[in-house]
């Protein structure tokens, strides 16, 4: 193979990432209805509140199951495809990864089977503990690997050790890096969205079919109050912190998120328009003057830096992909928030469950949040690049050379199509439940 | 501190093989034990419940190498790229095929998810079994720490070998012996009827073929490693490990005649422990032993994070471990007693 050999390694650990990645921000924004549910289900008895955590469950199961047997590989490929990050790195971010293994996965998991397969064996209480228990492991989980990615996106806490590799500086400073708790608000708000989204989905399809109504009607009217909440968090305070965040520590790739190449102040956020990096300038703009220097610094006469600031080997690697990446999760998130407004204000005033079209909208929106999530993840990787840790360490340097990359081509493709399969078994899975709808049998 | 590490991994490579071993050892087991649609959903649902739980035993333990031995796992990792890829296909098979079986009730659907649970779990035990064998012979370390290996070479145990020889290929059969017969003792006490006749049948045979098999891998183990064996009498903690196995193996045979289902299971846990033990305490503190040269060996020393990552991470380790008891506790209260199929399975539509 000629080429690169660390753009093997990165297509690989994008590929399975980002496929991974599908599932636990399903599963995250799911389990606290799930808790929810199961709560006042043993308090109040009330059957419909039974029925929703059961088919949710259900879908939690399918969704657990494929999210644990993706999320294994990404682990590993740490030292199978990163050997030299791993071992420059390993004494740091080893730290969180193994925390996420040895508090939250062991929570998760323990509690998991309860969830999906022990309603009958454990009563309404301790199968409302149990739901609680993978609540707080798949979160828990989530803000150990935005700890480690903080760390390389906004390296804290660590030292250099006598050999040259990293070691611990201060576990408080690494755990409490102010980007991680940014990072992880931004994170979670976002999977809440893909969460109601889903349960919304649902509730309208039914509607729309006319068939398990009641159900439905609980479904669009927790998935849209909690969607709106939920996309009005992604983007202030969180979105909008990450975004300041951005402007202060990472200039270059804020620049390339807006296509921005000339320095000055009064600096104009883009709508729309192309990056030409060979002209060094954006094709057909349509910009909101001196806005993105009002939103990054606070003022509208903030000097916000441009690429031609930069020496080219710090620019992000990629920027087209980047800023198409940025302005897909913002446009996407704006369009959220204008959807669940529109349907909250509809709910309010009674007129939600018969306005079909919103219904059909609502349906169709379902897979938006999984791509507004997966663009704010390449908008974070691909704003870090050329760096694996951030003005640390390169991503040229961090892969395995031991590994070739044809044997790296080989695997991707094993990834791809064993992939493909399970995504398709799980599509029908899930498609089945919904289609089935609510077990109605109430068992005890 | 280092020393201390060691152990850790070692802990936790243990509780993984152990719990997961049972898991493993009864979806081999899957066709032999239950004979029809009805007999299988017992076998699921007597491991469904606990596969994920008991799978994550294994990611901490990645997480525990990553964080202690970084320059093993940096090492190791993409010496072993192919086979570790083939591991992790394996487990997505293996979780997928538990998960997914029950949720249409059709028996082609289920015959197919059937055999991939055969087909996964018993591949599962073969390469955790050649890597036990590996990690044991040793492997190709050259003076820059460089591996690579082919899958096999001269199928000889020195020099440039690859990872499946002989010796390690005999590894893989003993391992998957003695995961069956762990499974099988599992499934004796958690099943009634038939499956459990059965279930105990094949325990008792299979423990017997553990008993013979030990014996020979044994026996290769002394020709492979000599010095292993010679160094024990100076390793008093490797004395009360072979008093483990051999413990372990005596409730092993006592419970078999006596009937005692329940001492044959936690006897086969300490034999299986007892024997991961004694590798540990005799191989340590090489990790990755070279068969090229022993200068090239990586060790716990040298292999090892700096000092104050391991101060660090002594910090919250035990905390997690801790905590890990109380999911012990309340899974053993809830899932305690013979599986109910009507209690235990999820219910297709």
């Amino acid at each position: 193979m000629t080429g690169d050999p660390a753009l093997w390694h990165r297509l690989q650990f994008a590929f399975t990432i980002v496929y991974h990645y599908l599932f636990p921000q399903l599963t995250m924004g799911i389990a606290w209805f799930l808790v929810f549910w199961k709560y006042l289900h043993w308090r109040s008895g009330r059957a419909e509140y039974g029925a929703a955590a059961r088919l949710w469950a259900r879908i939690f199961g399918v969704n657990f199951a494929v999210g644990v047997v993706t999320g294994i590989p990404m682990e590993f490929q740490f030292g199978t495809n990163w050997s030299a990050f791993s071992k420059y790195s390993g004494s740091v971010i080893g730290q969180s990864l193994a925390m996420e293994g040895m508090f939250a996965f062991f929570l998760e998991s323990a509690f998991i089977g309860a969830l999906v397969w022990g309603e009958k064996r454990l009563g309404p209480r301790n199968h409302f503990l149990a739901a609680l228990g993978v609540a707080l492991g798949s979160w828990t989980s989530g803000f150990f690997i935005i700890v480690t990615n903080a760390f390389m996106q906004h390296p804290a806490g660590y030292a250099v050790a006598a050999d040259g590799s990293l070691k611990i500086g201060s576990m408080a400073e690494y755990l409490l890096n102010p980007w991680a708790l940014v990072q992880f608000g931004h994170n979670q708000a976002a999977a809440l969205v893909t969460g109601s989204f889903a349960i919304a989905a649902v509730g309208a399809f039914y509607l729309l079919r006319k068939e398990h109504t009641e159900q439905g009607r609980l479904y669009l009217n927790w998935g849209s109050a909690i969607g709106l909440a939920a996309a009005l968090l992604v983007a202030f305070p969180t979105g909008d912190a990450q975004a300041k965040l951005v402007a202060h520590h990472q200039p270059a790739a804020l620049a390339a998120m807006e296509g921005r190449f000339e320095t000055g102040p009064m600096a104009d956020i883009t709508l729309i328009g192309q990056p030409n990096v060979k002209m060094r300038r954006l094709d057909n703009p349509i910009r909101i003057p001196g806005m993105l220097s009002f939103l990054a610094f606070g003022t509208f006469h903030s000097n916000v830096q441009g690429l031609g600031a930069f020496p080219e080997d710090t620019w992000p690697t990629n920027i087209e992909l980047l800023y198409y990446s940025f302005h897909v999760m913002a446009g996407l998130g704006t369009i959220f928030i204008a959807l669940m407004g529109l349907a909250n204000l509809l709910r309010w005033r009674g007129l939600l469950e018969k306005a079909r079209p919103l219904l059909w909208v609502i349906m169709l929106a379902f897979p938006f949040p999984f791509i507004a999530n997966t663009a704010g993840w390449m908008t974070a990787e691909l704003g870090r690049q050329p760096w694996l840790i951030y003005g640390l360490y390169r991503t040229s340097e961090g892969y395995s050379k031991a590994v070739s990359s044809g044997d790296v081509l080989f695997t991707l493709i094993g990834f791809t199509g064993l992939y493909f399969v399970v995504g398709l078994l799980y599509l029908y899975l899930v498609g089945r439940e919904v289609m089935h709808g609510p077990p109605a049998v109430e068992v005890h | 501190m280092v020393e201390a590490w060691f152990g850790v991994l070692c802990l936790m490579i243990t509780f993984f093989v152990v719990l997961d071993g049972w898991d493993i050892g009864a979806g081999m087991l899957h066709f032999l034990v239950a004979k029809n649609q009805d007999e299988r959903r017992v076998l699921i649902a007597a491991v469904g419940p606990l596969w994920s739980w008991h799978e994550v035993w294994l990611v901490a333990t990645g997480g525990v190498l990553f964080v202690a031995f970084p320059r093993v796992l940096s090492i190791a990792f993409p010496g072993y790229y192919l086979a570790l890829f083939l591991v992790l296909w394996t487990l997505v098979l293996r979780g997928i095929s538990l998960e997914f079986r029950g949720h249409i009730d059709d028996g082609m659907w289920r015959s197919f998810w059937d055999f991939v649970i055969v087909v996964s779990n018993t591949l599962l035990a073969v390469l955790f079994g050649a890597a036990l064998g590996n990690v044991v012979r040793g492997m190709p370390l050259g003076p820059e720490a460089e591996l690579s290996l082919p899958l096999f070479t001269h199928f000889g145990v020195e020099g440039s070998v690859g990872i499946l020889d002989w010796y390690t290929v005999s590894v893989a059969v003993f391992t998957v012996v003695t995961l069956a017969a762990h499974g099988a003792s599992y499934l004796t006490l958690k099943t009634t009827g038939d499956v459990h006749q059965r279930s105990r049948r094949l325990s008792g045979r299979l423990w017997l073929a553990v008993a013979v098999l030990l014996a020979v891998v044994t026996g290769m183990t002394a020709m492979v490693r000599p010095e292993l064996f010679s160094g024990i009498a100076g390793r008093p903690p490797a004395w009360l490990t072979v008093a483990v196995v051999m413990g372990g193996a005596g409730a092993i045979g006592t419970g078999l005649r006596s009937g005692q289902e329940a001492r044959v299971f936690l006897g086969g846990i300490a034999f299986i422990a007892g024997l991961l033990a004694t590798a540990a305490v005799s191989l340590f503190p090489v990790i990755l032993h070279s068969t090229m040269d022993a200068r090239n060996s990586i060790t716990a020393y040298n292999g090892s994070a700096d000092p104050s990552s391991l101060r660090a991470a002594a910090w919250w380790w035990p905390a997690a471990f801790v905590l890990s008891f109380f999911y012990f506790r309340f899974i053993g209260k809830h899932y305690r007693g013979r599986v109910e199929v009507s209690k235990d399975s999820q219910q297709p539509y």
